[in-house]
């Protein structure tokens, strides 16, 4: 209000609405732009193939809703949608209790080479995907693992450990080193204290580790696409991928699809906005 | 105290899942393919040492320069792109305007979607029969501009730009937006003092303030365009005619549809090799632009 006020102090009223007028345009159009395409998906997953080659833009005029469950069904989306939650979910797990453990380790912990094994985990956030595309199908292969939801659980794991120790140890090392002397007073076994103590007290920093592995998993292509082929075992981006291939002109089907894979990254977006900004950009502020 | 912080036992019972998970899937494989790439192996007989030839036939390959051009092209058009529009909208919806959190919110929107779905949307959003961007140039009568998009070598590289620029503009806003909100309120204050317009502390107080997320944005740009493999593989596989082809792209080709693995790990260590020597390239350049 402030700063708008001097604006027009300054610059008179003529040129202020014209700066305010580019501003909404400018606004409006980026607005439009990156809206447009989202609604447009929305809304073309509720007609049928036949509306959508008479018309791209028009609206529905009837609701097919049957896009949804031929999608889910026949298409096989219910089968994709339940594989990306079961790896998704328990790489999860894996990540957050190891993750945690290391990173009490790291942070309240003395020993030599401490250093140089928090600065192992962390160059791993640098380690571009392709370099490790190949070998890694090949040790899947080793292990028999190829074909089977282990070996996405395995490799997301491995690869969330980075990012979650890096926000986990900086968020436990504020912790006063009290904490550790009041478990011997105690007596209790250091474990039931990390269970019962330190993790409670880490909620906040595995809420965003949580949300951003969850949404890593959830979009990750590359892995699956190099170690999955038969259907069954098909993440949600994998069997997409697949979706044209099979049905080439179903484009309300398509929609319908990209629609139901989309819901739960939007739905925690709109609902924890804070926490999935500040995890997604919580490697970049660091660079 | 120290009895505890030095146990060695809880220290190995802490760290040995982490250390045992990430050896195996991250750091083995690495050297793996350090080595596989001096290798001619298909994947199933016994590798043959062949020195450095992989690489020498990766310089020569016409196809793996076009596609390292297209690589720069992607990191270019990211530069030049991405970070100068998230710029703009952070510094226009820094002022405190009505609506700042709606916009904000919608930006990052497409950042949340999968790779994969961004590729499907789009591609059928540019497909030169139902999609929406040949009908809208229709509905305008501006048919002669009517284009296959993704079909015609020359405009399928731009399609792909665009639609990167679509889905990360928002990121690099909240980034912007992040520093520009660290920039203490008496420097502005005092600017304002000072009797300095608008215009003026844009220039000369909050884009110098922002340089050095300027050089982290420019770094995310190089490392993120040296991975992007997703969207276009989903788009267009790297077609038409390898117009569209990345190094991750010929990687994958070379690898898993004619299975050539020594050749597929010797490509990824020439990834890796250039787009650290890019990053370490540009931060020195603009450490010195800093300087001046």
């Amino acid at each position: 209000m402030n700063e708008n006020t001097e604006i027009s102090l300054k610059h008179g009223t003529s040129n202020r609405s014209i700066s305010k007028i580019a501003l909404c345009f400018v606004l409006g159009m980026a607005s439009i732009i990156t809206l447009y395409p989202l609604i447009w998906m929305l809304y073309t997953s509720l007609k049928s193939n036949k509306d959508i080659s008479m018309s791209t833009f028009a609206l529905p005029t009837t609701l097919h809703f049957e896009n949804y469950a031929n999608a889910w069904k026949q298409a096989n989306i219910g089968t994709y949608f339940i594989n990306s939650i079961i790896v998704s979910v328990t790489a999860i797990i894996f990540t957050v209790f190891i993750g945690a453990a290391a990173a009490f380790i790291l942070s309240k912990f003395r020993f030599s080479m401490q250093k140089g094994v928090y600065s192992i985990f962390i160059v791993g956030m640098l380690i571009p995907l392709q370099s490790i595309l190949v070998p890694l199908f090949i040790q899947m292969r080793t292990l028999r693992l190829l074909d089977s939801l282990w070996s996405l659980i395995l490799t997301y794991t491995a690869f969330g450990l980075p990012i979650t120790i890096f926000i986990m140890e900086s968020f436990m090392r504020a912790f006063p080193d009290e904490i550790l002397e009041a478990s011997i007073i105690d007596g209790s076994p250091i474990y039931k204290m990390f269970l019962k103590i330190i993790l409670p007290m880490t909620k906040p920093a595995i809420a965003s580790v949580v949300i951003l592995n969850f949404l890593n998993n959830w979009k990750e292509f590359s892995f699956a696409l190099i170690f999955i082929s038969v259907e069954q075992k098909k993440t949600l981006p994998l069997g997409l991928y697949n979706f044209l291939g099979a049905e080439t002109s179903n484009y309300a089907g398509l929609m319908a699809a990209l629609v139901i894979s989309s819901i739960p990254v939007i739905a925690i977006y709109l609902l924890l906005q804070k926490q999935v900004i500040d995890g997604m950009t919580a490697g970049a502020v660091k660079g | 105290m120290d009895i505890i912080r030095k146990n060695v036992k809880y220290i190995i019972a802490g760290l040995l899942p982490a250390l045992l998970i990430y050896f195996i899937f991250v750091l083995y494989p690495i050297v793996r393919s350090f080595i596989y790439g001096f290798y001619d192996w298909n994947g199933l007989s016994e590798p043959i040492y062949t020195g450095l030839n992989n690489f020498k036939i990766i310089l020569t390959d016409e196809v793996f320069w076009q596609s390292f051009k297209n690589n720069i092209f992607i990191v270019l058009f990211s530069i030049f792109g991405q970070v100068p529009i998230g710029l703009i909208l952070a510094v226009i919806l820094s002022r405190n305007i009505k609506g700042a959190g709606f916009f904000r919110t919608a930006f990052f929107i497409p950042m949340m979607l999968s790779t994969v779905v961004v590729g499907l949307l789009w591609s059928t959003i540019l497909n030169s029969q139902v999609g929406i961007i040949n009908s809208i140039l229709e509905a305008i009568g501006l048919e002669e501009l009517t284009q296959n998009w993704l079909g015609d070598p020359k405009l399928a590289m731009l399609s792909i730009c665009a639609v990167i620029v679509w889905q990360c503009f928002g990121y690099y806003m909240i980034i912007f937006l992040a520093a520009i909100q660290n920039i203490p309120e008496e420097i502005l204050e005092a600017a304002d003092i000072d009797g300095a317009g608008e215009l003026k502390k844009l220039t000369n107080i909050i884009l110098p303030m922002l340089w050095p997320t300027v050089m982290t944005a420019v770094v995310l740009c190089i490392s993120g365009s040296m991975r992007s493999f997703d969207l276009v593989f989903v788009m267009t596989g790297g077609g038409p005619a390898n117009a569209t082809e990345l190094m991750a792209t010929y990687m994958y080709n070379k690898t898993f549809a004619i299975y050539q693995y020594g050749y597929g790990s010797a490509v990824s260590l020439v990834i890796s090799v250039i787009s650290f020597g890019l990053i370490i390239i540009s931060r020195s350049l603009m450490s010195r632009n800093l300087s001046d």
